[in-house]
């Protein structure tokens, strides 16, 4: 390679090393500000003041769900399996809301800890698979889990 | 490996070699599209969440993974052009514009048309969809850029830096959903059991399908360039000469 052309390729290598190390470090310093949601655990650490408008994402709790008899309201704790935050919103749920599903809900805390959402919005994961398959796979697991609740008792059969 | 290198370099010795590969190039195309939007379309099973909306992934994950190609391919042509003043790395590095700015902008479309049902949006202001939109207007000023210049090489020069420096957005978008949280889920990780998440009967149609939609850029940019050869060769022999054959 020509004296010239390596000179003009070191300046570009060079400008292009330190542009990645300056935009790496912005976007280093602004991760948390680039973040879509908050997770109930900073919210439990206290990284929310009340009335602030955030997202809260988390998965809705087994057993949470709570529709009104005769309005659209609807209660659900969101969790990350760490904390908690209970959350109230009044409109349309997504098609995929159901409980153990991925959820973003937009709204601010109360002084009293209740999360009020103005939106909620469905998140989705990167598992694809017809209806056979999940079935297929529900089935293999149920039989799992009877399996070690026969083994178990048996164990304790033989205790006995 | 020079000598190669400095051949592909010649606008002229381009033109003939594509002009040879563009009819196999459009019928692999042609059978890999039928193939799999027929499959994709008709014959993958529903999800068991989404139900039939999971066929718009067969064009969103195509199009926005070659979007993701465009702009490396054009920093790379522009470094050439700065370097080594190819003259056909910068016909590229003209052509694949358009074409990355279309595709980038299908992928926000397609993107936006699977939100509202899955998600309850059309948009979210999360990192993937965000840098996928600063990548859209990255393209938009690339092609701005060019058309504000009057000289070839200037246009050439101020483009090639604007694609390396924008190139730097790249693996932001691919991994802004490991780095942050996103409402965009992250890439699968794909499955040889048929009876697990993700099985060949869901990927296996996508892997064609991503097969399809990059030879369609690659025609979609080889013809593009051929224009330009022509255009910016008009004064040339070997052209001149071609267009004395096909008019006689």
């Amino acid at each position: 390679m020509k004296s010239h052309r390596k000179k003009t390729l070191g300046i570009i290598l060079f400008i292009a090393a330190g542009l990645s190390v300056a935009i790496g470090l912005s976007l280093y310093a602004l991760s948390s500000n680039i973040d879509l949601f908050y997770t109930p655990t900073q919210v439990a650490a206290g990284e929310v003041t009340p009335g602030q408008r955030i997202r809260v994402g988390g998965m809705v709790k087994e057993g949470s769900v709570k529709h009104s008899e005769e309005q659209l309201q609807v209660n659900f704790i969101t969790t990350d399996y760490a904390h908690d935050v209970d959350v109230q919103y009044s409109g349309i749920l997504p098609d995929l809301f159901r409980e153990g599903q991925g959820i973003v809900a937009e709204g601010s805390m109360t002084p009293e800890g209740q999360f009020v959402a103005s939106r909620v919005l469905a998140k989705h994961d990167e598992n694809y698979m017809s209806v056979e398959v999940k079935a297929a796979m529900d089935a293999a697991e149920r039989q799992r889990v009877m399996g070690q609740i026969q083994e178990q008792g048996q164990s304790q059969g033989n205790y006995q | 490996m020079w000598v190669w290198f400095a051949k592909l370099g010649s606008p002229r010795w381009f033109y003939e070699l594509s002009g040879k590969w563009l009819p196999w190039l459009y019928a692999a195309m042609t059978l890999l599209m039928l193939v799999g939007l027929t499959w994709a379309l008709l014959f993958v099973p529903e999800d068991y969440q989404q139900g039939h909306t999971i066929r718009i992934m067969y064009v969103h994950v195509p199009v926005a993974s070659i979007s993701l190609a465009c702009f490396p391919l054009m920093a790379v042509a522009g470094a050439i052009t700065l370097v080594w003043k190819m003259k056909l790395a910068d016909m590229v590095a003209k052509c694949v514009a358009p074409i990355g700015l279309w595709f980038t902008g299908l992928a926000l479309a397609t993107g936006a048309i699977w939100g509202q049902p899955i998600w309850g949006t059309w948009w979210a202001w999360d990192a993937r969809l965000t840098s996928m939109l600063i990548q859209f207007f990255l393209f938009v000023g690339v092609i701005a850029l060019r058309s504000a210049i009057e000289s070839t090489d200037a246009a050439a020069k101020a483009c090639a830096v604007l694609a390396i420096v924008g190139a730097i957005n790249v693996p932001i978008i691919k991994y802004s959903v490991e780095w942050w949280n996103t409402l965009h889920q992250p890439a699968s990780s794909i499955s040889f059991d048929s009876a697990a998440p993700n099985p060949p009967e869901v990927w296996v149609p996508l892997l064609i399908m991503i097969g399809a939609v990059y030879l369609l850029f690659i025609i979609s940019l080889i013809l593009r360039t051929r224009n330009e050869i022509l255009i910016r060769e008009r004064r040339s022999q070997w052209v001149t000469d071609l267009i004395t054959r096909s008019q006689s």
